[in-house]
């Protein structure tokens, strides 16, 4: 789970602030018709709007409400666990004390401070905002014949070249051969670099993912 | 072992745990509903097994995407196992028969600070008011001493509220989001050690108590009282177990004792959650006496002091007793 960092979280404050806006525009056109009691309902809402919209769809199970689904991010607690009720309300009501002294103020400074980016509410509500992860999944390998390294490896040198066997399909063929010059000592071409050395570095990376001729 | 054979070895292993996790229902709620059995013993070693395999995948810097998919198995496993099921009427109930008062009573010395807070500036700024009318003028502006006035009129056709609030569900939905708005601020700014606390108390305090000087010095305390005194009950003693909260999350970051000050914050914070969800159906309750009762004409004063009387009592026998017996095992 990787913590969501400031613009993230802001455009989804936006779009969220939008949502609230509209649905308090639109709710005021309907209320017009009602006389005091659709003022009333209107004043309700706007009140539920400002502390528990947040809230209400948070503790749904994605976790996050509508603008932060759509940047893809999700509230849970510290340790992974779905945000708990008490956490929810905590974490927003605290909002107050994070818009201060202005615009957010105090929540921008603690955000660009801390290395998990969060809020005076996530801190004291023990709450963090995080990227939701969707699959990935591996691009098939490309088919190139595997060769055994030519010298130890250092773990940090396989890390690389499994690394670079894996993204290998992802990048420009010149970018490729850029990366792979670097490591070209591992299959004896040092100094060289071109289409041949490259396959030679990728089938040294497919022999340390596990391919055998 | 090279990644793919790693990978190959446990392929199944991690598959079955996956179509384990898709045939429960995430919401905590619609699994209990469903009445299924769940093979939990195989979940959980499957769970414990994965979490092996994400440590040695990290370890040996396997492929980004093996750690990837591992990472968010093992997340989701995670989630359902250690979930804590909360929601539901049972916990709901249990917050005003028992952890609404018992988180009172335990945080008594922040309640008694943050009332004094709140008291001693309504007092003395509503006996310098009463002694001298024109220092109102240092705590609101003329035009609205004058709207004040009007509001508490012997002739006005509803008391406490300005001519062009139309109906009695108008104000109501102005007293919710005005009243329960400034309790909210009240706890919020106890983060800031717990002088936004202090200062929200005491600017209310002294207003309330400013207003209060005012009216009776102009001789309108046959409105004014008979309308604060029914709904003050749960509303003073919202805004002040707010504060009381407030204060109290403040005296953490201030004195953690033996915690860090990010430990001592998250347990006070943890701890007033009762709190806040009290003082929350309290203003509710205040806002509709308020609106539908307070200002009400067609009641006799005294019948109205009658029912302050009720009110306060009620509330004070609430903190004070009620869940007792839960909390000590016994009755005392």
């Amino acid at each position: 789970m990787r913590p969501a960092g400031l613009n993230p979280r802001l455009y989804a404050f936006l779009l969220d602030w939008v949502v609230r806006l509209a649905v308090i525009y639109g709710v005021a056109v309907v209320a017009e018709f009602l006389g005091g009691l659709g003022t009333a309902v209107w004043l309700i809402l706007i009140f539920l709007l400002e502390w528990f919209y947040p809230v209400a769809f948070e503790l749904l199970p994605s976790g996050a409400t509508p603008g932060k689904r759509v940047f893809g991010l999700k509230v849970v607690m510290d340790n992974g666990l779905p945000v708990t009720v008490a956490a929810s309300v905590t974490r927003n009501l605290l909002r107050f004390a994070d818009f201060l002294p202005f615009m957010y103020g105090f929540a921008i400074v603690t955000m660009l401070t801390r290395r998990d980016c969060k809020r005076l509410g996530d801190v004291a509500a023990a709450t963090l905002v995080v990227h939701d992860s969707r699959a990935t999944g591996r691009p098939p390998l490309q088919d190139v014949a595997p060769l055994p390294p030519v010298r130890p490896l250092t773990p940090s040198t396989q890390a690389a070249l499994v690394a670079l066997a894996v993204r290998a399909p992802r990048l420009t063929a010149e970018r490729l051969d850029e990366l792979a010059a670097m490591a070209a000592a591992v299959s004896n071409d040092a100094g060289r670099s071109g289409r041949d050395v490259t396959l030679r570095v990728l089938g040294v990376g497919h022999w340390i993912l596990g391919r055998r001729p | 072992m090279t990644p793919l054979a790693f990978e190959q070895r446990y392929q199944e292993e991690w598959q079955e745990l996956e179509r384990l996790l898709d045939t429960l229902p995430t919401p905590a709620w619609r699994r209990a509903a469903a009445d299924r059995p769940v093979p939990a013993v195989r979940l959980a070693a499957l769970y414990r097994r994965a979490c092996g395999h994400l440590a040695l995948a990290r370890a040996r810097s396997y492929p980004a995407d093996l750690i990837d998919r591992l990472d968010r198995l093992t997340a989701r496993g995670h989630q359902i196992i250690y979930h804590r099921h909360e929601v539901g009427l049972r916990p709901l109930a249990r917050i005003f028969t028992r952890d609404f008062p018992s988180a009172v009573r335990a945080n008594a010395g922040y309640v008694a600070v943050a009332a004094a807070v709140f008291a001693v500036p309504a007092l003395v700024l509503g006996l310098l008011v009463y002694w001298r009318s024109d220092l109102i003028l240092s705590v609101v502006g003329s035009d609205q001493t004058a709207r004040f006035e009007e509001m508490y009129s012997a002739s006005a056709a509803s008391i406490g509220r300005s001519r062009d609030a139309r109906t009695d569900w108008m104000m109501f939905g102005f007293y919710i989001r005005n009243n329960i708005g400034i309790s909210f601020q009240c706890f919020a700014a106890g983060l800031f050690f717990g002088l936004g606390s202090i200062f929200f108390l005491a600017f209310n305090g002294a207003f309330g108590g400013a207003l209060a000087g005012y009216l009776t010095e102009r001789g309108l305390a046959g409105t004014f009282w008979p309308f604060v005194a029914t709904h003050s009950s749960f509303e003073v003693t919202a805004i002040v177990l707010s504060g009381a909260a407030g204060l109290k999350i403040g005296h953490a970051l201030i004195a953690p004792r033996r915690a860090t000050r990010r430990q001592a914050l998250v347990r006070a914070t943890r701890d007033s959650a009762p709190i806040i969800y009290g003082i929350t159906a309290m203003l509710v309750v205040a806002a509709a006496i308020e609106a539908f009762w307070s200002s009400s004409r067609w009641v006799w004063p005294s019948v109205k002091f009658v029912a302050a009387a009720g009110c306060w009592t009620a509330v004070i026998l609430y903190f004070v007793r009620q869940g007792r017996y839960r909390e000590t095992g016994r009755a005392d």
